[in-house]
Parts: C-alpha cells; structure tokens; sequence
C-alpha cells in the first residue's frame, strides 16, 4: 500500500516537473542551452567510438571478407569513370565560357565555398527528430547555421554550438527545416519546407500564376542566407492549385535521407541576395 | 530500485539508439530502443524503475533532438509508469506477452508525443499510420530480442561456466 502511494507521488512529481519544463520552454520558445550542449557533448564523445568500432568492423567485412564480384564492378567503375571525366571536361569548357561571360558583362563572379567532408556518427536520437551528428566540429571551423550538402543535393544545415569535433545536422526534411526555394524553369521562388508527410518537402507561396511543372527540379535560390544558389533540393512531385492565392507545392527531395554516412560542410556562409527575406 | 541500473540501461538504450539509426537516417526504419528500455525497466523492476528510465532517457533524447525538453520524458514517464502498473496487476512473464506490452506502449507512446506537439503547436498534423505500424514492429522485434536474451543469459552463463571448469575440478579427492 505504501509502496503504490510512493509510486503514485514518485509519478505526479515527476509528470508535474515536465510539464513545467514544457510551459517554460513554450512560453519562452528555446531549449535548456547548458542542458543540450552537456548531453551533446558526452553522447558525442561515445558515439565517435562507437563510429570508429563500428567502421573498423565494416571495413574488416568489405576489405577483407566480402570481395566476391570485385573484379566486374571494378570494370563497370572503370566504363563510368570514362563516361564522368567526358562529363567534367564538357562541364569544365561550360564553367570557363560562363566566367568569360561573367567578365564581359562584369559581374560579380560565384565562388565556390571551401567545403569539409564529413562522416555521420550518429542517427536520430528520438523517431522523428530528423537530426545527425557528424565527426567534425568547431575545431575543423564548422559553425551553427553552416550549409550541409550531400552529393546530389542539400541534406540540411548546421544547428546549435558544435563541440570541438562533432556537431548536429539538422535534416531539410524535418518538421522544423526550411531552404529557400526556385523552381529552375519558372522561376517560382518560394520557401521549401521538411516535415510534409509523402513526399516529405512542401513549396509554400508560390504565386497561382506562375506555371510551375510536376517533374520540375527545385534549387536553393540563397534568399535564406544558409544554402547558396543553385544547389538542387528536389523534383516537383505535386502540384495543386486550389482556391487560395497559392499554390500547394509537393517536392520529392533529391537526397536520399535513408542512406547518409558522409556529407559535405560549407564552410562559409553566401551573402544574403539582394532584396531577399 | 537500484538507481545504478536504472542509468546504464539509460546509458545502453540511448547508445544503440544513436549507433543503430546512424544506418537509419530519415525513416525508412523508425525505432525507439529507448522506450524498449522503459517498458524493460518497468516489467523487470517495478513502475519506479521504468518512471526513472522515461524520465531520464526522454530528457536526454529531447535534448539531442531539436525539440521542446521534456515531450519525450513525459510520455516515457506516463509510459513507465502505466506498464509499470500492469507488470504489478497481472503476471507478463513471457517474452512474446512482453514483447506485446511493448508494441502496445509504442502505440501510446507516439499518442502522447503527437497531442503534445498538437497543443504546442495548436495545430493537429494527424499519426503517419504506416510510420507507427513500422515503429511498433522494431520496436516489439527488440524488445523480444531484449527479453529473450534476459531469460537465456543465466543458463548460458551458468552452461559456460560448467563447461570451463577443469574435470579434475569436479571430482572429490
């Protein structure tokens, strides 16, 4: 009997303590800094062993054990290889004619930003939270609000203080993730938004007007001073025009979130465009 | 309640939570194992454990997650203690009715978390059905394996010992 009323107390203090924590924080909209930067700090510190046990083991596996069928996907790398240097090369002469043009008509030239590889050390800490750890952090320059990219595409941007070798990701397709958004043909222009259910990416107050088209890629258009210009989000999925001044917009993201185990950072952050909100 | 098991579990949980979605980004495969370790903690050793466990384990995750601290403890604390409560009403001794408890909690769990989020926001953005369908299965699936291995670990301890002792060790001189 005293057992179940201590319980019963042990339950409503700490149910009481929670929701208390959950008013301050929604009142005042922000976290318990000292909190997550403690808990980050030492989940970081383990998870960067544990990345390293586990890679260890992975590479002891394909190095060494799953070799079988090497020989033939090394042919067919070699054929791709080929075809991606053609690739580069056409791109090479379209980059050099571009800058050319740039010249002639002086303008301000797009540098590429310095960006830093990194390995994911961690996934998702609660379903649906839509954050990772990478190994690097505010030793190797990465600072919060830092654009993440993967190879095909955004994945994300940089979100709290880093520590000195990891820092968190917040992914575009969470609930609370945007990206400036340009449709790359009409020009639709646009915030991008995570969190949309399928596909998980939402173009919200694009104009009814504008001639927007499933199949349609969607870029960064650097208006959010996060990601710069031109990087691709994803491809228009749906498109519903209903009886607002808006468009409802869905986006299928070009990454694929499922399978992220390096990304790059972009160590400087664009100018915010001109006019740009 | 030992408060020393009660934070290694924690600590376990949250570790393989963050190592095993690292190979899971972006929800094509949802899991909790940290509700797995609250409804452990709770039909092993007593509501005060399994509260504990919620307490501390969903504390930690709001706070690596981007969201408001305290969502995640309190629905693992309500968790904790509800399965906590029916471990002391009816015997779940069974890893497969065990493994049930838990498919039923995550169930009650994403319940919580959603029409928490819904009053913040004040806005009600619905259950992705076919994510919670997804989550329930892992999450039952672990929770076997966890409940399974528990029943095992002693015999085969004691198997391994009886097999390492020397035969000479067995004779009475």
């Amino acid at each position: 009997m005293g057992s179940t009323r201590r319980t019963l107390v042990l339950f409503l203090v700490l149910s009481f303590a929670h929701l208390l924590l959950m008013s301050v924080q929604m009142q005042t909209r922000s976290g318990l800094p000292l909190f997550q930067a403690g808990a980050f700090s030492v989940f970081a510190a383990i998870q960067r062993v544990m990345a390293g046990v586990s890679d260890v083991v992975r590479s002891g596996w394909s190095n060494y054990v799953a070799l079988r069928g090497v020989a033939a996907q090394n042919d067919a790398l070699q054929k791709q290889v080929l075809s991606l240097e053609g690739q580069v090369q056409t791109q090479a002469a379209i980059v050099s004619q571009t800058r050319a043009l740039e010249q002639l008509l002086n303008l301000q030239q797009n540098l590429v930003a310095s960006t830093l590889a990194a390995r994911v050390i961690a996934g998702d800490p609660a379903p649906g939270a839509f954050v990772i750890t990478i190994d690097r952090g505010s030793a190797d320059g990465v600072e919060p609000n830092m654009a993440v990219l993967g190879h095909v595409g955004v994945i994300g941007r940089v979100i709290n203080r880093p520590t000195a070798y990891a820092a968190q990701v917040q992914l575009l397709i969470g609930h609370n993730a945007g990206a400036g958004g340009v449709t790359e043909f009409s020009e639709a222009v646009g915030p991008v938004k995570g969190g949309a259910g399928d596909p998980p990416l939402e173009m919200a107050y694009v104009d009814l007007l504008k001639d927007v088209r499933v199949g349609e890629r969607v870029l960064t258009s650097g208006l959010d001073g996060i990601f710069p210009r031109g990087f691709v989000i994803g491809t228009i999925e749906r498109v519903v025009k209903g009886s607002g001044e808006y468009s409802e917009i869905a986006v299928r993201p070009a990454v694929d979130f499922s399978n992220i185990s390096v990304v790059l950072v972009m160590l400087a952050r664009p100018a915010r465009a001109e006019g740009g909100s | 309640m030992k408060f020393g098991r009660v934070l290694v579990t924690v600590l376990v949980a949250l570790t393989l939570q963050l190592a095993l979605a690292r190979y899971a980004v972006g929800g094509r495969w949802v899991f909790d194992l940290v509700l797995v370790a609250v409804v452990y903690g709770a039909l092993l050793w007593g509501p005060a454990a399994g509260m504990w466990i919620g307490t501390l384990g969903g504390l930690m995750q709001d706070a690596l997650s981007e969201d408001v601290i305290g969502v995640g403890g309190f629905a693992k604390t309500v968790v904790g203690f509800g399965v906590g409560g029916l471990g002391l009403q009816f015997l779940v001794a069974r890893p497969l009715a065990r493994a049930s408890v838990v498919a039923v909690a995550t169930v009650l769990h994403r319940l919580i978390v959603v029409g928490l989020w819904a009053t913040a926001d004040q806005e009600w953005k619905g259950v992705a059905w076919t994510v919670l369908l997804m989550e329930t299965g892992l999450n039952a699936a672990a929770g076997l394996a966890a409940f399974h291995l528990t029943q095992m670990l002693p015999g085969v301890i004691q198997h391994t010992r009886a097999g390492c002792r020397s035969p000479l060790s067995r004779r009475r001189w």
